[in-house]
């Protein structure tokens, strides 16, 4: 066992904090957390993370990579969440799809696609969920008709995130219309330009002020070599690289933020003459998301040592999203207690407490245990691949 | 980073797991809790010939110079089977505490006989005033009399002090009760006149004692370490114990949560293995991860311990997350096994008795709750 970092990766970091004191703003970090649209800021911020040597570390050097080791990403999200939640801008292209790019996607689309995703200018937003596919993902409708150097597509997505600020819909979409033919070995990923004729994004705002989107595709024609890999391995391709996704999104350090707020606010409030911090109860509520935060730490870099030896993960990464969410949750839910009759106060209101923060994540932790597949579906994971209990 | 053991520690494990799986099966285990000395010299004689006493004492004083983390794993498998005997109190609060307190002449003297097996240790610190879980609130006095000590008091939750040929004694020599200065450590002869054990009836039916010192002699020899500067020690060796009894629980929970899979595969109701059913694989999750969180932040804790880094905040969160999870795990166990795992002869029992001890000693969750609020700066330190 070590759970040190090397000399390099520990100058990495420090490095990197030097550059995020100056660079990095709460206006650019809160852009992606809240999904707010990446603005022309964030997207600076983007291209200087890769012009200071900080984006795209482990990646092949054919594409504008280092081919150093997958921790240098993993140190990038860890110091970018301790700052008001920050991600990499454009996240959905570097943690999600570029590495399925390059595991299946063909020399073209590799040479098209990974020099933009690693030098932080292009985004990518999800197309998997449908109106009628949520949980069960393999029942998704959108029809992709083989033409003759084309697709044609017509159906509806929802909740794609980062639609309307994304160049490129990484969309998954049915192949084989026999209906006869089992659901999931009928699923094939394409990369759509967003601009293409037919397709219209329609804003669905969720209670805690994030944009998603619907997306209808209405005779959208898409060229032969933008489907990725083979036809109607889609769906596997979506599920070997879960995983991956999971270690990259639900970061615990996004969670310090939190902590560290309601720690200075409890030091600095009175109630009867006493401060907060004097409070036991207090006390414990706060030591819980310290304890709790340091196992979601360990439990998400076992996660990762997994995914970066290339070691098979069933359950762990499924743990650490679960942990995370619900951690989210219980924190939140202390956090406002803490806070009393001024927790309710949303930002930009007279008298909110931590310019509102606690508020907007109140709203936000319903998310998490949803977003990316239910907790419930989760668990189901956990049993069956992890622990190999029969399915139902 | 790596969370790879090493080939000597998957070794250690492997002959670890061969040996407590034969030699202590529940019945031995039930047998011993009905036993007065809760352990036996064949067994004990095993153990030692295999090295496990001198596990982590250095080859200079006949031990096998491994590491804390070595001893981690050790630990795990031994909480797995709920092995039975004076172990932990010999090898981690005996032999930790006389290398990190211990003058030359007591490591050489005292050292040896442990890693052979020769001597059974115990160490006294809990007191009937010890209301709530504070290792520094010391009322047992040891007054100075030219060339020796005077102990007198009574000292409770003293494990295997009645098997005990040496009781490690913390006592106050100055201060008021809950002051850190003024306390020192002595190395009781167990067999010194005032000295009285009694055996307390406990959940787990491990040997804790009750221990009244009346007017023990001590000579001045046998302080460990300095006079008054005793909890420098006692701060030490208390990380080191929560951490080995958090690894007791992480092998006791991955026990628990194999069993209750197992059965959830083969058990049928409703015409149907009750493993298919969400409730039950959601249960079977849940106990998943409490274990991986246990499992994890153990080592972390284990592996800082071990390499001598500081990480009171790692220690903390493994007793106080590891505590909550081994309780979490034996609930949910029971529901799994539901009315067959409430007989007192079912392996349940046995697991949710011991989560319940182990949680207990070295303080639980509101108290390394207590220790981050005060590491964080929230409440002064005690």
């Amino acid at each position: 066992m070590d759970f040190s970092y090397t000399q390099e990766e520990e100058m990495f970091r420090k490095r990197l904090n030097e550059f995020l004191d100056k660079e990095l703003t709460e206006e650019i970090a809160r852009q992606n957390w809240e999904d707010l649209g990446v603005g022309p800021e964030a997207r600076e911020f983007s291209r200087k993370l890769y012009e200071n040597g900080f984006l795209g570390l482990p990646w092949p050097k054919e594409y504008g990579g280092q081919e150093l080791s997958p921790t240098y990403d993993f140190i990038l999200i860890d110091e970018l969440g301790k700052r008001w939640g920050a991600h990499v801008p454009l996240d959905v292209g570097y943690t999600m799809t570029g590495h399925t790019i390059l595991r299946r996607g063909s020399e073209e689309m590799k040479k098209e696609f990974l020099p933009k995703i690693i030098r932080g200018e292009i985004e990518f937003g999800l197309g998997y969920t449908e109106p009628n596919a949520g949980s069960d993902l393999a029942s998704m409708m959108m029809k992709a008709e083989e033409k003759d150097d084309y697709y044609l597509i017509n159906g509806q997505k929802t909740f794609n995130t980062e639609s309307h600020y994304a160049d490129y819909h990484w969309l998954a979409a049915r192949t084989e219309l026999d209906p006869d033919k089992p659901k999931h070995r009928g699923i094939s990923l394409f990369i759509v330009d967003q601009r293409s004729p037919g397709i219209t994004i329609r804003p669905l705002i969720t209670m805690s002020g994030e944009r998603t989107n619907e997306v209808f595709y209405d005779d959208v024609k898409v060229p032969k070599d933008r489907m990725v890999g083979e036809k109607n391995k889609g769906f596997y391709y979506m599920m070997e690289a879960i995983d991956s996704e999971r270690n990259h999104v639900f970061v615990p350090a996004r969670l310090w933020p939190i902590v560290n707020d309601m720690i200075s606010y409890v030091k600095a409030t009175e109630y009867n003459g006493k401060l907060l911090s004097d409070d036991p109860q207090i006390q414990s509520k706060l030591a819980q998301m310290i304890i709790d935060l340091e196992v979601a730490q360990v439990l998400a870099d076992n996660a990762r040592w997994l995914e970066l030896n290339e070691l098979p993960m069933t359950m762990e990464p499924e743990i650490t999203k679960l942990v995370v969410s619900e951690l989210e949750q219980r924190m939140v839910d202390d956090a406002m207690q803490i806070l009393g009759l001024y927790g309710q106060l949303e930002e930009g209101s007279k008298w909110a407490p931590l310019r509102g923060r606690i508020e907007w994540y109140y709203l936000h932790s319903f998310l998490p245990t949803i977003g990316a597949g239910t907790s419930e579906v989760g668990r189901n994971v956990i049993a069956q691949r992890g622990l190999g209990l029969p399915r139902g | 980073m790596d969370f790879n053991f090493t080939d000597e520690q998957k070794m250690l494990r492997e002959s670890a797991r061969g040996f407590c799986e034969d030699k202590s099966p529940m019945s031995f285990v039930l047998e011993m809790e009905e036993d007065e000395k809760g352990y036996t010299p064949e067994l004990w004689k095993g153990m030692a010939e295999l090295g496990w006493m001198g596990l982590v004492i250095p080859e200079e004083y006949g031990g096998v110079g491994m590491s804390f983390m070595d001893l981690i794993v050790l630990l795990e498998e031994m909480g797995r089977v709920c092995l039975p005997g004076p172990f932990f109190s010999t090898v981690v609060l005996g032999g930790l505490t006389i290398l990190e307190g211990g003058n030359e002449s007591q490591k050489n003297e005292f050292l040896p006989k442990i890693a052979n097996g020769d001597i059974i240790l115990s160490f006294a610190l809990a007191e009937p005033s010890s209301t709530q879980y504070d290792p520094s609130l010391i009322e047992v006095t040891a007054t100075a009399e030219q060339d020796r000590f005077i102990i007198d008091g009574t000292k409770l939750f003293v494990s295997d002090a009645n098997v005990a040929d040496y009781i490690i004694c913390a006592a106050r020599t100055q201060g008021e009760p809950a002051s850190k200065d003024g306390i020192t450590l002595f190395f009781v002869d167990a067999k010194s006149p005032g000295i009285k054990c009694s055996l307390l009836k406990t959940v787990a039916g491990d040997k804790q004692c009750e221990v009244i010192f009346d007017k023990v002699v001590v000579s001045e020899e046998n302080v460990l370490g300095e006079v008054n500067g005793g909890w420098f020690v006692i701060e030490k060796i208390l990380q080191k114990a929560a951490v080995a009894k958090c690894a007791e629980m992480v092998g006791g929970g991955q026990k628990v949560l194999e069993m209750a899979v197992e059965y959830a595969k083969q058990r049928v109701q409703f015409g149907k293995l009750i493993g298919t059913f969400q409730a039950v694989q959601h249960h079977c999750a849940n106990m998943a991860i409490a274990l991986q969180g246990s499992k994890f932040i153990t080592y972390k804790a284990g592996w800082m311990l071990s390499e001598g880094v500081p990480c009171a905040m790692q220690v903390s969160a493994a007793k106080a997350w590891t505590s909550e999870a081994y309780k979490k795990l034996v609930i949910l166990g029971h529901q799994i096994f539901a009315g067959t795992g409430f007989m007192a002869e079912h392996e349940m029992p046995m697991y949710s008795r011991r989560a319940r001890a182990a949680e207990l000693a070295f303080g639980d969750a509101n108290y390394y709750r207590k220790m981050v609020a005060q590491d964080i700066g929230l409440a002064p330190r005690s």
